[in-house]
């Protein structure tokens, strides 16, 4: 069994490569036409990636997609379900809180905005963003709601706060969407929310199960344009009192 | 390269280590999981950390430049359907070998039980990124508001979410979700601003941003489109 899968994955891996690969020889052949040494990098970068994949999605399909999914199906029995949306709440926020790429993020804007809005503050917002819309994606699953009632308003939200953000804060919080999607996000939180659908009665695994991950892609750019509102607000404040001072002057 | 390893390894463990103790805790709490599941996991945890690790590195040595070289390359061939179409393959080359893309669609494959296939789903989410990663370099090209193509992209994502079959709803803005990831996230952004800076124009930062956002409506719609297709 561990053998078969080993061979599975890696010509799984082989397959979703190789267009890639492909690609850029084409490219350089065509167009592009590194030297020799670089192209010699790229190839490098290519066969670490290769054994990279294998191995981790090995690991993914071994231990963490079958682990979330029973455990998915253990607490669907639980006596009180109401349990998951808090427990939702607080897997989102460590999700979102452990993401490198949650943290590049909150790096990146604190420089873009010179320092104005601090780091520490995006990245409590977005994590606590990711909880609460993963305890609603649980909320959803233990009672039954459909997909489009939550994701219909969020992005509805999303494109009513845009108007009143500045175009390059929409820019980034549209952005900022997969940044929280991390690898730990998609196998484990989205095997879990399956194996809960799995094991509740009366939920299709594939209605119900899915959607976590859309969730989760959606919490950071409310969160962020929350914050552009906020700070857009207080900019407006700072700035008519600049005005009332010169008028005062005049 | 090797402190390259030593930050990205501790990066990793960084974003795996919270999970994986969460689930040790659970095991401790939950009845029903045999013991020897729980070595499987471990097992897997050390190869999903070793993985992830090898595969950030070989993006930062190799396909993060590849995707810079092609970039900064590509207007220079200034015949547009060219460009265009190798902008396309690039976007769906990239897209369909994203570790996140490849677990999700394998795993509608498995809930599913086959009716919606993973290799059609893998092929179709490429195909939207691909899509609206000529959708974006266009905008570029003709200086459009990103603001009003990103509402009526998500204009369009609400419409046809009351045409699309319930199965196909949740995978499809799952879809969205996965496909900003390690790979494809820097070539995406190497290929809009490498295009930007050869136009010229004043906002080299505005035009480059946005791009993914815009590109991870391509995958909703083309489930979408899929579900309201086939089902």
């Amino acid at each position: 069994m561990y053998l078969n899968l080993l061979i599975n994955t890696t010509l799984d891996v082989i397959k979703v490569l190789l267009p890639l690969v492909f690609l850029f020889l084409l490219a350089q052949w065509l167009f592009i036409k590194l030297p020799r040494d670089y192209v010699a990098n790229v190839l490098k970068g290519l066969a670490i990636s290769f054994v990279g994949i294998v191995i981790f999605l090995y690991g993914v399909n071994l231990g963490f997609l079958p682990m979330g999914k029973d455990l998915g199906e253990s607490l669907a029995t639980i006596e009180h379900r109401w349990l998951l949306i808090p427990f939702g709440f607080a897997m989102g926020f460590l999700a979102a809180f452990s993401e490198p790429a949650v943290r590049v993020l909150s790096n990146q804007v604190e420089e873009s905005s010179v320092g104005y809005i601090r780091e520490k503050l995006v990245l409590y917002t977005i994590s606590v963003g990711v909880a609460f819309f993963v305890a609603l994606g649980m909320t959803r699953i233990v009672y039954g709601i459909p997909l489009l009632y939550i994701i219909i308003p969020g992005y509805a939200l999303a494109l009513i706060l845009m108007w009143f953000c500045d175009s390059s804060f929409v820019a980034i919080a549209f952005d900022s969407g997969g940044v929280a999607t991390g690898p730990m996000a998609v196998t484990f939180l989205m095997a879990m929310a399956v194996g809960i659908a799995t094991g509740m009665e009366g939920r299709d695994p594939v209605i119900d199960g899915f959607g976590l991950v859309a969730l989760i892609a959606l919490a950071p750019i409310i969160s962020l344009m929350f914050i552009g509102l906020f700070y857009r607000s207080r900019d407006k404040v700072i700035s008519d009192e600049v005005k009332d001072n010169a008028a005062g002057d005049s | 390269m090797f402190t390259d390893i030593k930050t990205i390894f501790w990066e990793v463990i960084r974003a795996t280590l919270p999970i994986i103790i969460t689930v040790f805790i659970l095991n401790l709490f939950m009845a029903g999981i045999p013991p020897g599941q729980l070595l499987q996991f471990s097992i897997g945890s050390v190869c999903v950390v070793v993985g992830m690790t090898l595969f950030l590195l070989g993006v930062k040595i190799g396909l993060l430049p590849m995707g810079e070289a092609i970039g900064s390359n590509l207007p220079g061939l200034r015949i547009l359907p060219y460009i265009f179409g190798i902008v396309f393959l690039i976007g769906f080359a990239v897209t369909i070998a994203e570790p996140d893309v490849v677990v999700l669609s394998s795993q509608v494959g498995t809930v599913s039980q086959g009716n919606i296939p993973s290799s059609v789903l893998l092929a179709v989410i490429g195909t939207g990124i691909g899509f609206f990663m000529c959708v974006a370099i266009l905008r570029i090209i003709l200086g459009f508001p990103l603001t009003y193509l990103m509402a009526g992209s998500y204009a369009l994502v609400l419409i046809l979410s009351f045409f699309v079959p319930p199965d196909f709803v949740a995978v499809a803005f799952d879809a969205g979700g996965v496909t900003t990831g390690p790979l494809t996230v820097p070539v995406i952004l190497s290929l809009g601003i490498g295009f930007s800076s050869v136009l010229a124009r004043k906002s080299v930062i505005s035009d480059g941003f946005g791009l993914i956002g815009l590109a991870s409506v391509g995958p909703i719609i083309g489930v979408m489109l899929m579900g309201i297709i086939t089902g």
